[in-house]
Order: structure tokens, then C-alpha cells, then sequence
């Protein structure tokens, strides 16, 4: 996992770096201090993360705009949450929990005024650029964004988190509070469901 | 398509009570082995899968190797393993979304609920300046870390139990230690660098030091987690 808090033991210097890389101190010990309340410290977890955050949130939900909102929020409350973490699980882990749930929650409202043929909620402005280079570069992506809309918000939460992210099917579980068996369960039908749309197009 | 928990993907059926996004039975189960789970060759697609994925699941004694069925499904799955192994390829060449503004928007919000800690005594007893604890806590964990081989984490500050507001503080530093070092020699700098900043860098009487070695890494290789 990317950003992970890997140092190669000479992190002291690196405790005031601007921006998000992964050299630093380690996220365990940046998430005890900002518990104590550095904020310079929690700074430094929210620029090493935010991006791999915002990557989620953005599949999640299919639009960049509530993406950002979503995994500004959930920043806002770990900040609260933090002098309660006690460090059992991975700073970053921690974090796939709270975007994950929020994510959920905001799809689930949204259902009720989902149709079945209703044309999903499309943002590109962001990325648009040139169209034969995003039928080149980004097809794979769209492609699988496409089929992705097609899982229920849960399945595509445990797809992504494996698939892109590279949690374990035990972190899986413990990011969405459902047994391994069912991480499995969801994984096997998001699987079969982004085969057989994949299969409908060709 | 819609995001719809009762929409299935095409071709599962819909039958009631088996919402694919509800449901929490493992296609193992026996229970609900089955339906269309399975190949027509007779294995099921959890099987033929879970041998793809190096847990090797449950051929059928004389079930044959070249099976058509079980191939087409497995080449199925390599096309969409594909395609991720494809888009995480697009991720890992596409610059990262940018987060600095986002970065801006969270820090603006947290300092809008700090939580400076208490406010401890500067200077003699008969003053009247003070520090907050975070501020004097960053100052100690920098301190600390001017020592080789150690990355400082918790540190709080404290006026010693039992004492006035003004009495000197007992500071609580905890690290993690390179291995390179004797940690005895190592927490002892740790202590001595710590006190040196409290009396000299911030003003603080500091009655006592306690270092506390929380873990070990190893200065030239990965973290130990």
C-alpha cells in the first residue's frame, strides 16, 4: 500500500516536509501525535492519504465533486475520532472504514430516488481532455467505471477495496463490519456481475 | 444501470429474498451451492475460481482438466483481471487526484477545533506565562529526535501529581528506538536532550523525564509494521 509510513530510519528531519510522499515519520507515530492534538502532524496523514482516499470515494460514488466532500468530512470526523484511536488497525485502514461507511450511507440515501432507468449521474468536466486520448489512456478505466455502476453500493465497496486498493479480505471485513465469508460472498457476485456486463458489450 | 440494491446483474434472476447486495451467504455454503453457480459441466464457478486463485478448490474426482466450461469461465476471469491489472496500471500513470486543496479545506476545519491541551507554566513560579501543551509537547518530541536512532510519538506534559499550578512538570516522552544503540545509553540521551530544550529552548522547570521505549525498527531496512 502506497504511503504505508515505510522510513528508512533518518525520518527526523522529514517531521516538517511539505506535501504528501511517503517519507516521514511512519503513520502509527503521526496518528498518536495528532491524538495529542499536532495538527501539523494529522496535516501530514491528510496529504499522504488524501489522494488514495479521494481515489475510493471518487469509484464509490461516481462524481469527483462528492468524492471530495465525502473524504473532506470523513478527515474532519477522524480528527475528532483520533484521541480514541488506539492504534489497533493501520492509520490508513482506519481511514478506508470511515470513507467506506460514509460513502455507503450517502448511497443508500440516494436510492429511493434512483430509477431503474434513470442514466447514472455522469461528472467529466475534470476530466475531459482530448477524446482520443481518453479512448486510449482512460478506456480500461471507463470501461470498468462503467460496469461498476451496475454492483450494489456494497459489493462495489468490497470490489474496490480488494481490487484497487489491496486490502485483505480480513480488512475488507473489518472496514465494512461483515464476516471474511461474506467480504467473499459480495466479491464473487461483484465479480460475476462486471464479467457478464463486460461480456454484454463485446 | 442504476444504483439499485434490487437491480442484479443480468442473468442471476431475481428472485425474492435473494438480493445479491443483502444477501451474507458464501457461495460455499452448501447450503446455497447451486443455482446458477454452476457450470454446466457440473462445477461451480466458486470452485473453478478458487483454484485460479491458488486455493485449490473442489474438482470432482476424473472432472477433466481441459474442460471446456471450467476454461471459458477462467478466461472470463483472467479478462477481468486483466482490465484491473489495466486500470491500477492507468492509476499508478495518472498523476494522483489532487488533494492539496482538499489538504487546505480539512486543516482549515480542524483548526477550528483544536485541542491545545493545558496550559503549563513558563518561567519561575512567581511569572505569569504559560504554554500549551501541544506547543511545548512538539518543541520535547523535536528534541527527542535530535537523537539517532529515535522517532518520538506520545509526549504529554504535566504538572507533577499533587503540586501546584506553577510547580515544575513531569514530561512522559514515548519512543521508538533504531537498534543500533543500547537502549539504556539511548533513552538517557533521549531524557538529557529533552530536558536540555525544556530548560533551554522553551523556559520550563521540569521536574521529571520518563522516557519509554514503546518499539524497536530497524534503522536500515523496512519498519517492523
Amino acid at each position: 500500500m502506497p504511503g504505508n509510513g515505510d522510513d528508512q530510519g533518518d525520518g527526523r528531519d522529514a517531521d516538517h516536509t511539505e506535501g504528501g510522499g511517503t517519507a516521514g515519520p511512519p503513520d502509527r507515530l503521526l496518528a498518536v501525535r495528532a491524538g495529542e492534538g499536532d495538527e501539523a502532524a494529522f496535516e501530514v496523514l491528510v496529504r499522504r492519504h488524501g489522494p488514495e482516499l479521494l481515489r475510493l470515494a471518487t469509484r464509490m460514488l461516481g462524481s469527483a465533486t462528492e468524492a471530495e466532500d465525502a473524504v473532506q468530512e470523513s478527515f474532519v470526523s477522524a480528527w475528532r475520532s483520533l484521541p480514541e484511536f488506539r492504534g489497533d488497525a493501520a492509520f490508513l485502514t482506519w481511514m478506508y472504514r470511515i470513507v467506506t461507511n460514509r460513502c455507503l450511507n450517502q448511497l443508500r440515501s440516494r436510492r429511493p430516488v434512483t430509477h431503474l432507468d434513470a442514466v447514472p449521474e455522469r461528472e467529466t468536466p475534470g476530466h475531459e481532455g482530448s477524446p482520443v486520448r481518453d479512448a486510449e489512456a482512460g478506456a480500461a478505466l471507463r470501461e470498468l467505471s462503467a460496469a461498476l455502476e451496475g454492483l450494489s453500493p456494497e459489493q462495489r465497496a468490497c470490489w474496490l477495496l480488494r481490487e484497487m486498493h489491496g486490502l485483505s479480505y480480513e480488512e475488507i471485513a473489518d472496514t465494512v463490519g461483515i464476516s471474511p465469508q461474506a467480504v467473499r460472498g459480495r466479491m464473487f457476485r461483484a465479480r460475476r456481475a462486471l464479467m457478464e456486463a463486460m461480456a454484454a458489450w463485446r | 444501470m442504476a444504483m439499485n440494491g434490487h437491480s442484479g446483474p443480468p442473468g442471476t434472476g431475481g428472485s425474492p429474498g435473494n438480493d445479491p447486495a443483502r444477501s451474507q451467504d458464501c457461495p460455499r455454503d452448501p447450503d446455497h451451492a447451486g443455482d446458477d453457480d454452476l457450470l454446466p459441466c457440473g462445477r461451480s464457478l466458486d470452485d473453478v475460481w478458487a483454484d485460479h486463485e491458488g486455493a485449490p478448490g473442489e474438482a470432482p474426482e476424473g472432472h477433466p482438466v481441459d474442460c471446456v466450461h471450467c476454461t471459458a469461465a477462467l478466461a472470463d476471469l483472467r479478462t477481468l483481471d486483466d482490465l484491473v491489472q489495466r486500470t491500477r496500471a492507468e492509476d499508478e500513470n495518472t498523476p494522483a487526484p489532487d488533494a492539496s486543496a482538499l489538504a487546505s479545506r480539512v486543516m482549515d476545519l480542524v483548526r477550528l477545533e483544536l485541542r491545545p491541551g493545558r496550559s503549563l507554566p513558563l518561567g519561575e513560579a512567581e511569572e505569569d506565562h504559560w504554554i500549551v501543551e501541544t506547543a511545548a509537547a512538539r518543541a520535547l518530541r523535536d528534541a527527542a529526535e535530535t537523537v539517532a536512532g529515535v522517532r518520538a510519538g506520545s509526549c504529554r506534559v504535566a504538572p507533577a501529581a499533587g503540586s501546584g499550578v506553577r510547580a515544575p512538570v513531569r514530561v512522559t516522552i514515548e519512543v521508538e528506538a533504531g537498534a543500533r544503540r543500547a537502549l539504556p545509553e539511548l533513552a538517557e540521551a533521549v531524557r538529557s536532550a529533552v530536558a536540555g530544550a525544556a530548560d533551554r529552548a522553551i523556559g520550563m522547570r521540569v521536574s521529571e523525564v520518563d522516557v519509554v521505549v514503546v518499539d524497536l525498527f530497524d534503522e536500515t531496512g523496512e519498519d517492523p509494521r
